[in-house]
């Protein structure tokens, strides 16, 4: 039972990072009908800004002479991030993305994938191949809760990812522009006729993507603090997994397949030989494909595509 | 249209006349096949390093001597993506469209086993510093390696451990994808099982490449009752194998392989790698000698102490060196002189190379004393003990 | 078919370098081309040692003077003056000066039964570039690997140019492909630790590599058929996830698979894809897919992805119609495969990962979807580019992607997209009776 419960929370980490990554895949594909290829190498770049921005305040405070809290840098840092990272995904939708409306849409995905490819080797480039470590901005603590053990970092992470999650529903679902994303979802030709800005939207799109992508690649730094240039590929398209797992669109699909994505992935580690996971992962997603192939809140004709 | 044509094209035939062909000194050119793109970038800007380093060196002597005679070298540098279409494809240009003496890498097994079967079919010697995959090297008399064989490293560890703790359940966490972990985790598990019994590898569990999370696996291990966790793999995932452990509640001791061997195992890992231990060929601290000299000098000049990648290459650099000098002359037929420097590299005995002193055996592996070294409790590499074969 | 036809005619009253081009170049037939590209590579067979000592080059400049001008660019003139001289001079003298009498001979050929021609333009394709991959190994190797590269791309494009879906498997048949080609040959032709002493003579191996490869294809479209059962119950984006699943697996079970090595890999492939294997396995995927999809099958591929409900209306078994598809597809992404492993002589799992996949990709959309001239463009542009910017090593990934990011703003659907490959057409004379102008 503790052995269970262990993984449980295990699990729960892990599929916040999956879930928090797929949403802004989600958004993308929900509302723009777009493959954002790119996005898992944006989630790499939130990681490094989130980097640099805890590196620089940690600096700024020893400069100032004054020692701010852990907590407190990580919640700016995150914030900071949060905001430059959207700065950047609204960069890539405007230069990889909004030449291409009306192109076929698999012609924007290939633009995602190099402006990917571009983002990792100028990072490559610019710092060089050291891997880098993330600042420990809080201090671990580990408790045993009757045999299961848990950090403060893991509770942190699985909190804020929640939280995030939670503002994006609202927003989606009590606010005019979210009501605008809602109905350019639902149909995307005649909505920007009815008046809805369809730039205004796409960017704001790609912002909120990317700024869920940095928080998850900044929570990524504090619970595995080894950062690398090529770190949001795998990511990247596993988390692609989840978000048409999720069903097209679905900000709730998107959350629960990753975070079952996770589930899985702990999981089939934990019965089976740790060998066979990718196998035996990957076969039962295939299978739940079969059965329910339109994703979990998906609508049959919704996934039409336009090529 | 057609006098633009012309005047360019004699126009540049006058440039390319006037120009002084080619200086017809005999320069020895040395080729390098690494991964400067791709998965593993900092593998390649490490031997890119120590091969800067180690020409540099040659300069300032104002070139190779071989046989009273000094001849200048050159190191042709070529990027091999990672891929292993791409290290074919390399090899082949090396050796014959700049026509390399000698070729150093491709590091990485997955690469090395391919371009090594080049190398072997138009008779270059090539040395891989860091392949440690059997089939490298095997059957290819032109085919050298620089670093010690899995079936070495696996019994000392286990050796190693029964001796020091008395432990008699080991577990395992490696990476499944990747061959060095994976040869070297299957080596240990033979060998400790051949010592205590059947099963006294309790947990023998495994990721894939780039997976970040562990904590499944180690949940497992813990449960598994282990009392001793032993991961051979790369400084990157050792840092967070064992901070995931500990924050797991594991407790007991943790030991690994030369591939902790980097400074940047202690930077990345921090306190969570304090009291443990690994095997290597080379021990950046507590180092003395050349080893001292020349990680110091890197340190100086990149900004960061070498890897064991930077140091095998190095000591594949001066290997080549070594048996160019021993070969006596350089004819200027390229076929001969390929021939000669693999004769000497295989005739090399006892060489003092900074990751230990080396002799290649029959298949062109050679044998080399391992270290066991404890990560101190500020984070230094102590020297612990050391085992030759 | 139209474009080719207005460009030509426009060629003659255009002003600046295109008008230029055309009036020079307009009236030359495939084979004068081909037979340029001949004599300019015996020119450089002959002299091209000479030649490059004069000008003051170490050797022959192997992929048209990139790497010397990357590397030493003070040879930039004497690479430039090379290439000039051994390809643009003799080319373009044959293609200009000789065009009467090569029309004369294309019209010979195109009035011979329908087989004669292609097979007359393929040999002397053959011709020029065995010569050219004579000259260096370098040049041989970067060829085949090309020319499996031209075999991947086109069947990808079947897959997302022709039908309309977006497919993430093709490295994952490749593997299939690959593992099963060399399981056959290494076990049955050489002695291995895995698999044993050979059990058939070595002599009989060539013969049956053919065979081999058709399995390795075999395999990979049984392959296939698992992701296009679940994956062709309904329309959608579905395929996209449900074959990057299928990569997932694949690799990870050939992992998993000791009798094959595992992560190590196989080696010890037999040397049975040398230049010729590859290049006439290369034109019978051309051939076969071209004929595919100019066919029933290929119309009512392109009508599915157009409006599948309007296909079905239109008797169209769509469901059929796109699993036929798929598993050509798939079948020769395993063939290449099998080719792969039998050039590199060597596979393991890690090579048909992402990155493949990223590069696979990149081909397709850069040469053009639902287009076998595309194709052959795009796989051949990528890789030759991808050898000649090695010298620049990182920066290499950043202008290549650059480049593809280019084409997709000004050219959506890539180069040349949306064309048929008619070969007749293209082999026909350019003048005279059989001529079009």
């Amino acid at each position: 039972m503790v052995f269970f419960l262990q993984n449980v929370v295990n699990a729960l980490q892990w599929g916040s990072f999956y879930a928090l990554i797929a949403l802004g895949y989600s958004m993308v594909y929900g509302i723009l009908m777009l493959f954002n290829f790119a996005h898992g190498d944006i989630f790499m770049v939130g990681a490094y800004i989130g980097f640099g921005v805890a590196t620089g305040l940690l600096a700024l405070s020893s400069a100032a002479g004054v020692a701010l809290p852990g907590w407190f840098v990580l919640v700016l840092t995150i914030l900071l991030s949060m905001v430059l990272t959207a700065l950047v995904g609204v960069t890539v939708e405007r230069v990889g993305y909004r030449p291409l409306r009306g192109a076929p849409r698999a012609s924007a995905a290939i633009t995602g994938l190099m402006i990917g490819i571009i983002l990792e080797t100028g990072n490559l480039a610019l710092l060089g191949a050291r891997r880098i470590s993330f600042p420990s901005l809080i201090e671990t603590a580990t408790y045993n809760v009757g045999g299961v053990y848990v950090t403060n970092k893991k509770i942190m992470i699985v909190v804020v990812s929640v939280l995030l999650m939670i503002a994006l529903h609202q927003f989606i679902h009590r606010t005019r522009w979210g009501m605008a994303m809602r109905a350019m979802a639902f149909d995307y030709v005649v909505v920007p006729l009815m008046g809805v800005p369809i730039n205004t939207i796409a960017a704001m799109t790609f912002a909120i993507g990317s700024a869920l992508a940095a928080a998850a690649g900044i929570l990524f730094g504090v619970a595995y603090p080894v950062l690398d240039p090529y770190m949001g590929i795998v990511f990247g398209w596993k988390a692609f997994v989840a978000a048409i797992l999720g069903g097209r669109g679905s900000i709730l699909g998107a959350t629960l397949a990753g975070f079952l994505l996770g589930f899985i992935e702990i999981f089939v580690a934990m019965v089976f030989p740790s060998t066979l996971r990718d196998l035996i992962a990957y076969s039962i997603i295939l299978v739940i494909l079969t059965f329910r192939p339109h994703g979990f809140f998906g609508e049959p004709h919704s996934a039409r595509l336009r090529l | 249209m057609r006098k633009v044509a012309w005047t360019t094209l004699s126009f540049l035939l006058a440039v390319a006349l006037a120009c002084p062909a080619m200086a017809g000194k005999k320069t020895i050119k040395i080729g390098l096949n690494v991964p400067i793109t791709g998965d593993i970038p900092k593998v390649g800007e490490g031997s890119k390093y120590a091969a800067e380093m180690w020409l540099e060196d040659i300069e300032k002597a104002g070139g190779l001597e071989v046989g009273g005679k000094k001849y200048p070298v050159e190191i042709v540098i070529e990027d091999n993506e990672s891929k292993a279409e791409s290290a074919v494809k390399v090899a082949t240009k090396l050796i014959t469209d700049d026509e390399v003496l000698v070729i150093v890498g491709p590091q990485s097994s997955k690469q090395a086993v391919p371009a090594g079967e080049v190398a072997n079919n138009y008779e270059t010697p090539m040395i891989s510093p860091w392949s440690t995959n059997p089939d490298t090297t095997k059957d290819r008399p032109y085919v050298f390696r620089g670093c010690f064989l899995d079936p070495f490293q696996g019994p000392v560890l286990a050796n190693f451990i029964t001796d020091e703790f008395g432990f008699t359940k080991a577990a395992v966490l490696y990476d499944v994808a990747s061959d060095y972990p994976k040869g070297l985790a299957e080596f240990f598990k033979e060998a400790w099982e051949a010592k205590h019994s059947k099963g006294s590898v309790v947990a023998f569990e495994s990721f894939t490449t780039k997976d970040t999370d562990f904590s499944s696996q180690l949940t497992k291990i813990i449960k598994s009752g282990a009392q001793v966790l032993f991961t051979p793999q790369y400084y990157n995932e050792v840092a967070l194998i064992v901070q995931q452990a500990h924050q797991l509640g594991w407790d007991k001791p943790i030991v690994g392989s030369d591939s902790w061997g980097s400074a940047e195992t202690v930077e990345l890992c921090g306190k969570d790698c304090y009291g443990a231990f690994f095997s290597t060929h080379y021990a950046a601290a507590g180092a003395t000698g050349a080893t001292k000299a020349f990680i110091d000098r890197y340190k100086a000049e990149y900004g960061y102490v070498p890897d064991d990648v930077g140091a095998l290459t190095w000591d594949s650099l001066r290997l080549v060196e070594t048996a160019i000098q021993s070969c006596g002359k350089i004819t200027g037929r390229i076929e001969k002189d390929r021939k000669c420097v693999r004769d000497a590299l295989a005739r090399i005995k006892e060489f003092d190379g900074i990751t230990g002193k080396m002799t290649f055996t029959e298949e062109g592996d050679p044998i080399k004393c391992a270290v066991i070294v404890r990560i101190s409790d500020s984070g230094e590499y102590e020297f612990y003990k050391s085992v030759c074969p | 078919m139209q474009g080719t036809v207005n460009q030509r005619t426009d060629a003659g009253t255009q002003r600046g370098l295109r008008g230029w081009l055309g009036r020079q170049f307009g009236r030359t037939p495939m084979i004068g081309w081909l037979a340029g590209a001949l004599v300019a590579v015996v020119l450089e067979q002959q002299v091209g040692d000479p030649l490059s000592e004069l000008l003051g080059l170490p050797k022959i400049p192997v992929l048209f003077g990139f790497n010397v001008a990357l590397k030493k660019p003070l040879l930039i003139p004497s690479a430039l003056a090379f290439e000039l001289l051994i390809y643009a001079l003799p080319i373009w003298l044959v293609a200009r000066v000789a065009s009467p009498v090569m029309n004369r001979v294309s019209g010979i050929l195109y009035r011979l039964p329908r087989w004669v021609s292609p097979a007359v333009h393929l040999a002397v394709l053959y011709a020029a570039l065995h010569i050219w991959a004579d000259l260096s190994a370098y040049r041989g190797i970067t060829l085949r690997l090309m020319l499996i590269a031209v075999m991947l791309t086109l069947s990808l494009n079947l897959i997302n140019g022709y039908m309309g879906e977006f497919s993430c498997s093709h490295p994952g048949f490749m593997a299939l492909g690959a593992y099963t080609t060399s399981v056959f040959t290494v076990g049955l032709f050489m002695n291995d630790k895995l698999f044993g002493p050979a059990l058939l003579p070595a002599a009989a191996g060539p013969w049956l590599f053919p065979a081999a490869l058709l399995l390795g294809g075999a395999v990979a479209a049984v392959g296939a058929l698992v992701v296009a059962i679940p994956s062709f119950r309904t329309r959608g984006d579905y395929l996209a996830i449900i074959s990057l699943a299928f990569l997932f697996i694949v690799k990870s079970l050939i992992e998993n698979l000791e009798f094959v090595g595992g992560p190590r890999g196989m080696s010890k492939q037999p040397n049975w894809a040398t230049l010729p294997v590859v290049f006439l396995w290369t034109v019978a995927c051309l051939w076969t897919i071209n004929n595919f999809v100019r066919s029933t099958m290929g119309k009512a591929l392109n009508a599915v992805r157009d409006d599948e409900l309007a296909a079905n209306a239109m008797t169209v078994n769509t469901r059929k119609t796109k699993m036929m598809g798929f598993l050509f597809a798939a079948f020769w992404a395993g063939v290449a495969g099998g080719l792969f492993a039998h050039v590199l002589r060597y596979v393991n799992p890690g090579t048909f990962g992402l990155q493949k996949l990223a590069e696979v990709l990149a081909m397709v959309y850069f040469g053009g979807l639902n287009s076998v001239y595309g194709s052959i463009v795009g796989a051949v542009s990528i890789s030759l580019l991808g050898e000649a910017l090695r010298a620049l090593e990182i920066l290499k990934w950043i202008i290549i992607p650059l480049l593809l990011i280019l084409v997709m703003i000004f050219r959506p659907t890539g180069l040349i997209a949306f064309t048929e490959f008619n070969v007749r057409d293209v082999l026909r004379p350019k003048t005279g009776p059989d001529g079009e102008v």
